[in-house]
């Protein structure tokens, strides 16, 4: 017989079955949570999962000790990581061999594992909680620290940390206008990017005419670096679903979709899952915890189009129409999804609305800035010593980011710049990394917080090359419909290509800023009208090196290929012969134990033999 | 009552039915803002930009194109300022660089105040205005013809390259096209183009004597600018 979920009828049984849930936990001794998010199944924690269960089974400790598979946990450069209960211990960069040791010492034993430990790369000591780690001691983690209790999988999980509590307060003690005026006092802005104060979205889709109205979320993350998005609903969805229910029944929507894209196959597997969970307990359908709330969502998956972020491509698409954006004359939440009122929300965004009605809205706002409250995910990638998923509060000075969470750059280079909100935010030097990260100053300063990612680059990055980098993934990616977007970033990547390539003329730096201009101001969508912020970013705060490359043809940090010539420095060069053997065009000559010779009309400039020399002789000029 | 709202477009005060778009509004009462992809009785889908305004809100503005912009009481348009001059110049400019083999496109480059084309020309035979989509589409109901591809690559086709069909081959999207009707000297070689400015019509508008105002050129009646289409 399958064994028959038992349905929520009412606030009554939620809180009974969170009890039971709760008491019923206490039944297992242990537990052993690992990540299973995308940065660590991609260092193979599947493996070690399989490992530890299987060591379990061996040592029938399955019915006391609880393995837990979950979402992100944040560290992902250290992954793949486990947290063993009680004790709280943090082990990283597990290995399936490590199982066995695991069980045997820590989880019978109560010995710890020196060698699994974080260590502390400042003072080289073995630091055993998650707490003492320093890229978690700087963050305030409120949305991503539930991941590490939660099985995405398991509702039960949810609903015993809490879960749906916040939607049976609404459901009770709330009425529909005292759900947007919390989140008014609470200053919620969209995540996604925008900005857009959320409460002003919701209270205009309230008062929008029309009886059906929809809720969307915007799981259609496209940055390139960006994963926050994706870590959320791959981690703890029902706090997306629970997020999205209280919004529907602000603005008074019956139905809800969620748009992820296809590229994030575990994002869409739990969501789904999660629905059907919630189905099945009855938090979602008919009657919702007997308060006359009738709500149900659908997931509809992307075909990975970066322009179906914007939108009102993201509700073409949603319609099975081509994932195209339309003049925003009249606002989506008048005129949106199959032309009713709609309210489309960054799931971030929808994330933080459940902690909102829990917490009260003056928790939220005793959090962040003036203009910008409450707590942002920042995606922290590039060349960073520390990668992964960080939650600060807002207005957190940047330089706390890269530097104390983040750890500065690898390889012990100076950081040059920070780039900040993905394709359309803007490239900020060092000496603007006081910034606070706040929707208000990053626009002023030339970038924008978007979705939040944050690229760190060192000092052997060209930032005209990087201005080229993205100009052409927003060429490939632009939908093509409006002139000056389409046009305009095509000029200007032929541009800047040309000044990469030696052919840049002083004039053509003016064109450029023109050029970026009238595309930021004439595009019809958001992915047009900032498309040029990487160029105007770098132009603003690197003239200089845009003037090397057109006045003396030189790339300052020597990476553009065209500009760039490779030496050999005769006086380090020991003739151990090294690079003559990896350089595959043999463009590089000498005898053993003599100063080589590279020969500049067979050299490709691959670099290859930078990387394989030891001694430091191969100068980049 | 409750049909007309009254609106200013570059100071003028004006009556206009509810529902119409600025654009027609002003083409109605001898407003010429510049366009392209406009064609009457057709959706209008914003894509050629060309005649963006600025709709002054509460003291802000914002610029949006005309097409798409429904007329609203009170509302406050400039059609002809500074700025949008610039920005419409830098856009023709760009259209022309990539179509210079269109009399309508050279004609309105130079409507537009382009003087000269900072950019490598590049011959291309379509700008993607989207008049012939929307005629097969709208006027027609054949959809035999739609845009294929995105960004670089998006281009106008056949449903998978062949012709289907339900073409009646009416002609209708070779009617709408700009590019059909060549410069006076005729085509201009690849590797050749140059910006025309031959026209009288053009002419006087370049020399500052008569700008911005429409002179009912020929060209539009064979164009079929949307002043004509009203007639």
């Amino acid at each position: 017989m399958p064994k028959v979920k038992p349905r929520v009828k009412s606030v009554k049984d939620l809180t009974e079955l969170c009890k039971r849930l709760r008491s019923s936990a206490k039944n297992f001794k242990s537990k052993l949570t690992i990540c299973g998010g995308t940065g660590c199944h991609a260092s193979r924690s599947q493996d070690v999962i399989d490992a530890v269960k299987k060591e379990l089974k061996k040592r029938k400790l399955e019915k006391s000790v609880r393995v837990r598979v979950t979402g992100c946990h944040g560290f992902c450069e250290q992954g793949p990581l486990m947290i063993l209960e009680p004790g709280n211990i943090f082990y990283c960069g597990l290995k399936p061999g490590d199982a066995g040791e695991i069980i045997a010492e820590t989880i019978l034993k109560g010995e710890v594992i020196e060698r699994l430990l974080y260590t502390d790369p400042v003072t080289s000591n073995k630091v055993q909680t998650e707490a003492e780690i320093p890229f978690y001691r700087a963050q305030d983690r409120q949305l991503l620290a539930q991941n590490r209790h939660v099985d995405p999988c398991s509702i039960e999980d949810y609903i015993a940390i809490g879960g749906y509590s916040a939607l049976a307060k609404t459901l009770t003690e709330f009425s529909p206008e005292k759900v947007i005026k919390e989140v008014k006092i609470s200053g919620l802005r969209g995540r996604g990017g925008g900005g857009f104060p959320t409460a002003r979205k919701w209270a205009e889709c309230r008062s929008a005419p029309g009886e059906e109205k929809y809720v969307i979320c915007n799981a259609d993350e496209g940055d390139p670096g960006a994963y926050m998005d994706r870590s959320i609903l791959e981690g703890n969805p029902h706090l997306v679903i629970e997020g999205m229910m209280i919004g529907a029944w602000a603005i008074g929507a019956r139905q809800g979709y969620i748009y992820v894209r296809n590229e994030y196959p575990l994002a869409v597997k739990h969501a789904r899952i999660a629905i059907q969970q919630a189905r099945e307990y009855g938090l979602l359908g008919d009657d919702i915890l007997g308060g006359g709330f009738s709500f149900d969502m659908e997931i509809c998956r992307g075909g990975g189009a970066f322009v179906c972020g914007e939108s009102t491509a993201l509700m073409a698409s949603l319609e099975g129409k081509v994932g195209e954006p339309r003049p925003k004359d009249v606002h989506t939440v008048t005129d949106g999804l199959w032309h009713k009122p709609t309210t489309l929300n960054n799931v971030e965004t929808w994330a933080n609305v459940p902690l909102i009605i829990s917490n009260g809205a003056a928790w939220f706002a005793g959090k962040g800035t003036k203009g910008s409250k409450g707590t942002k995910i920042f995606a922290l990638t590039g060349r960073v010593k520390n990668t992964g998923l960080v939650e600060v509060a807002m207005g957190t000075p940047l330089r706390t980011i890269v530097f104390d969470i983040g750890g500065g750059a690898i390889n012990g280079r100076a950081v040059k710049a920070v780039q900040t909100g993905g394709p359309s935010g803007g490239c900020l030097p060092l000496d603007r990394l006081d910034l606070p990260v706040d929707f208000d100053a990053l626009y002023d300063a030339g970038s924008m917080v978007g979705s939040g990612g944050i690229v760190v680059m060192d000092e052997k990055t060209c930032m005209v090359d990087v201005a080229k980098y993205f100009l052409a993934f927003l060429q490939d990616e632009s939908c093509g419909k409006c002139a000056p977007c389409r046009l305009g970033i095509d000029r200007m990547l032929e541009i800047v290509t040309d000044i990469t390539e030696g052919r840049g003329r002083p004039e053509q730096i003016d064109l450029l800023k023109e050029l970026a201009d009238t595309v930021a101001s004439a595009s019809l969508c958001g992915l047009g009208k900032t498309s040029p912020n990487p160029v105007l970013s770098t132009l603003r705060y690197f003239p200089e090196e845009y003037e090397a490359h057109v006045n003396e043809k030189r790339c300052p940090a020597g990476v553009c290929r065209e500009l760039i010539e490779y030496e050999i420095d005769a006086e380090k060069c020991n003739g151990c012969g090294a690079c003559r053997r990896a350089c595959p065009h043999g463009a590089i000559k000498g005898k053993k134990k003599e100063a080589h010779v590279i020969d500049s009309h067979k050299c490709q400039k691959c670099g290859i033999c930078l990387s394989e020399c030891k001694f430091d002789s191969i100068i980049v000029t | 009552m409750g049909k007309y709202v009254t609106l200013k477009i570059d100071g003028a005060g004006i009556r206009a039915p509810k529902g119409s778009s600025v654009l027609d509004v002003a083409i109605e009462y001898g407003i010429c803002i510049p366009h392209l992809c406009h064609v009457s009785n057709l959706s209008d889908i914003g894509a050629c930009r060309l005649c963006i305004v600025e709709n002054i809100v509460n003291g802000r503005s914002k610029i949006t194109t005309s097409c798409t912009l429904g007329v609203q009481e009170g509302m406050v348009i400039l059609s002809n300022t500074e700025r949008i001059k610039k920005l419409r110049r830098n856009i023709a400019e760009l259209l022309v660089a990539q179509a210079p083999n269109s009399r309508a496109i050279q004609d309105v480059a130079v409507r537009c105040g382009v003087k000269e084309v900072r950019y490598p020309f590049r011959n291309s035979d379509c700008v993607l205005c989207g008049r012939c989509v929307r005629v097969c589409e709208e006027m027609w109901q054949a959809r035999a013809i739609g845009f294929v591809g995105r960004g670089k690559d998006r281009h106008v086709d056949f449903p998978f390259g062949v012709r289907p069909d339900f073409c009646k081959k009416c002609g209708s999207c070779i009617d709408l096209c700009p590019m059909t009707i060549t410069p006076c000297d005729g085509p201009m070689k690849p590797g050749k183009e140059y910006l025309c400015g031959k026209c009288e019509s053009q002419l006087s508008m370049a020399s500052g004597a008569m700008e911005d105002t429409c002179v009912w050129c020929e060209l539009g009646k064979g164009f079929r600018c949307a002043r004509y289409g009203h007639q």
